[in-house]
């Protein structure tokens, strides 16, 4: 009976032969999702005017005055990019840790990271660092200092038994994440008025309200350069997944790999919950999902989980900005709602495929 | 190429758990590694693949010490199969064979023609030619313990590793491995929980106890009842197998050795 319900073993020619045509797909999804973003809003504007705007802007042209050129190009656009990086640098973010502690299901809260880079930028909001521009550079500082001070901490009582055993590395990140989540809620009690409440309720649940063309440098530098180092070590990752000893046996030097991630996934971290906030369920379920379609190999998992974490942040931001007329949806409320029912629906997949 | 270990020191944990071993593994012999549970079998094989790194002596690789070449460089020549089972990344039979070229790959290098063909030819070698689309995690035990010692075999490796090959795989698949291994003619350093089995494939034993190397040679001259009394604490005969003539160790299932015993009583334990 068991023998029916295991999952039609794929051949992996099939899967590594998926995962081109995949690529090319995500490619053009991201393209009509970012012209989709850009065109829907309060004010419509087709399609064809969007990239018209686009493209005047890139060539060089004199933009042609209007409102058009202001929504497109100063409002929408900006947003939209970062909505791509953001996601992109999540799903990279995702596929990193879970391979670094080697658990399928871990995400950068599970470091402590996200925690400490939100109290920073709660910090910010409450001690009016952030006041005048609502999510200015005060507030982003905070928030990547608080990222990287909680990476130190958790760096210092995970190595403290020699290695970087996962076990010990999730165990701290957990203990140090969840102190720092207390601090948080303890700061936003203490907000003095019923706006600072709000926004730092709303930056802690994710938005990517704030971007701006200058607010898109960081992490248009910071995405494609961690693509990059985890790339070169896509192999090393697959080595590790088999266990530390088997990385070993491989010629992997497993104490210095685990130290490169750890600190390319706090920069990235940091810089991405600098620039939107802490968005949940993104880095989990992403790199989940696309180990599914196309295996483990992250010499394919990595460009895809960046792909698809584009495409998937940029669609959830038009929702977040078109469900309601009154006032925008924080991101992190729709991944939520989203992919906590996705990621069930995955595992339910997957134990029926175990049994 | 030969392994020879000198005066080998290795601390695990912050305890000493190899203290002075030397031994030797000969070209083209599968050299066996047996002792109690605790006599730091798996600490010094650790040390052969470089997850350890030992606090003192040396691990010779054809008279190199280990610690000259790179991580990389001694993965070419020492291919390990340690006892990890792995977990579930959704990885494929052939994927999980294909990471024994990684010592051969640059960053961002693709599998050429030669890996692919070198990947085949070690599925083909376990007998798993067939099996390369299906899931890892998916495989019985024993189709598992082939498709890693496949790994180990893409790595193209001088030495072969393996750290208690055989463990919860049922008879049938033991002997099917075990008989791999002598197929393969290559350098083997191999440590064995089943003295019987250690007995049959080995060329040459290495008996550990307390971190040292007590006893060497063939296995007929190493497994005699005194040692099995003193290392073991267990009571023995050594006879000839029936069928094979190798030594056969008939344990006595009853009752532990005498002085094990009288050293029990007198410890209080």
């Amino acid at each position: 009976m068991a023998s029916l319900l295991v999952r039609p073993e794929t051949h992996p020619e099939s899967r590594s032969l998926r995962a081109g045509p995949l690529a090319v797909v995500l490619a053009v999804a991201l393209l009509a999702a970012l012209t989709a973003a850009v065109a829907r809003g309060s004010t419509s504007i087709p399609p064809g005017e969007v990239w018209s705007v686009v493209w005047r802007r890139l060539s060089g042209e004199a933009p042609r005055p209007g409102t058009n050129d202001l929504i497109v190009w100063q409002l929408r656009l900006p947003r939209a990019l970062l909505a791509a990086l953001v996601g992109a640098g999540l799903g990279l973010v995702g596929t990193a840790v879970q391979a670094l502690v080697r658990n399928p299901l871990a995400d950068p809260y599970l470091l402590g990271i996200s925690n400490g880079a939100s109290l920073g930028a709660v910090a910010a909001i409450v001690l009016g660092l952030g006041a005048g521009g609502a999510l200015g550079l005060g507030l982003s500082g905070a928030a990547f200092v608080g990222a990287l001070a909680t990476f130190a901490l958790v760096w210092a009582i995970a190595r403290r038994g020699g290695g970087f055993a996962p076990l010990r590395l999730v165990l701290a990140g957990v203990a140090i994440g969840q102190f720092l989540s207390g601090f948080t809620s303890y700061l936003v009690l203490q907000a003095g008025d019923e706006q600072q409440t709000h926004s730092v309720l709303f930056w802690l649940m994710g938005s990517l309200s704030g971007a701006s063309w200058p607010l898109l440098a960081v992490p248009a530098v910071a995405v494609p350069a961690a693509w990059l180092c985890l790339q070169a070590r896509a192999r090393a990752l697959n080595a590790l997944l088999m266990g530390d000893e088997t990385a070993a046996g491989l010629g992997v030097d497993v104490t210095r790999l685990r130290r490169e991630l750890f600190t390319v996934t706090s920069v990235l971290t940091g810089v991405l919950v600098a620039v939107s906030g802490a968005i949940a369920f993104v880095a989990l379920m992403v790199p989940h999902v696309c180990r599914l379609v196309v295996g483990g190999d992250h010499r394919r998992l990595l460009p895809l989980s960046a792909l698809f974490g584009a495409v998937l942040l940029v669609v959830v931001d038009i929702v977040c900005r078109t469900a309601m007329d009154t006032q925008e949806l924080p991101v992190g409320v729709v991944t939520s709602l989203l992919g906590a029912p996705a990621l069930l629906y995955l595992l339910d997949r997957r134990l029926g495929s175990d049994s | 190429m030969r392994i020879d270990i000198e005066n080998l020191h290795v601390a695990y944990a912050g305890r000493t758990v190899v203290a002075g071993a030397r031994l030797m593994a000969a070209e083209g012999e599968i050299t066996g590694l047996v002792g109690p549970n605790g006599s730091g079998k798996s600490t010094l094989l650790r040390t052969v693949y470089r997850h350890l790194r030992p606090t003192a002596g040396r691990v010779l690789l054809a008279g190199t010490d280990l610690r000259e070449l790179t991580p990389v460089q001694s993965a070419r020549h020492v291919a390990a199969l340690p006892q990890e089972r792995g977990s579930d990344f959704e990885l494929s039979v052939r994927e999980v064979v294909a990471m024994g070229r990684t010592p051969y790959k640059r960053a961002f290098a693709g599998e050429d023609a030669i890996d692919r063909d070198i990947v085949a030819r070690a599925l083909a070698d376990v007998g798993m030619a067939g099996h390369a689309g299906r899931r890892f995690t998916a495989l019985s035990g024993g189709e598992r313990q082939r498709v890693l010692l496949a790994r180990a075999f893409a790595q193209n490796p001088d030495v072969l590793v393996l750290d208690e090959p055989t463990n919860h795989l049922d008879i049938r698949h033991q002997v099917e491995l075990l008989a791999l291994l002598r197929l393969q003619r290559r350098t083997t350093l191999v440590s064995l929980h089943d003295l019987n089995a250690a007995a049959s494939v080995c060329d040459r034993l290495h008996v550990l106890h307390g971190g040292a190397v007590v006893a060497s040679g063939p296995p007929r001259e190493v497994l005699t009842p005194g040692l099995m009394a003193e290392v073991f604490g267990v009571r023995a005969a050594v006879i000839d197998h029936p069928l094979t003539g190798d030594p056969l160790i008939a344990f006595d299932h009853r009752a532990p050795a005498e002085a094990e015993l009288t050293e029990a009583v007198e410890t209080g334990v």
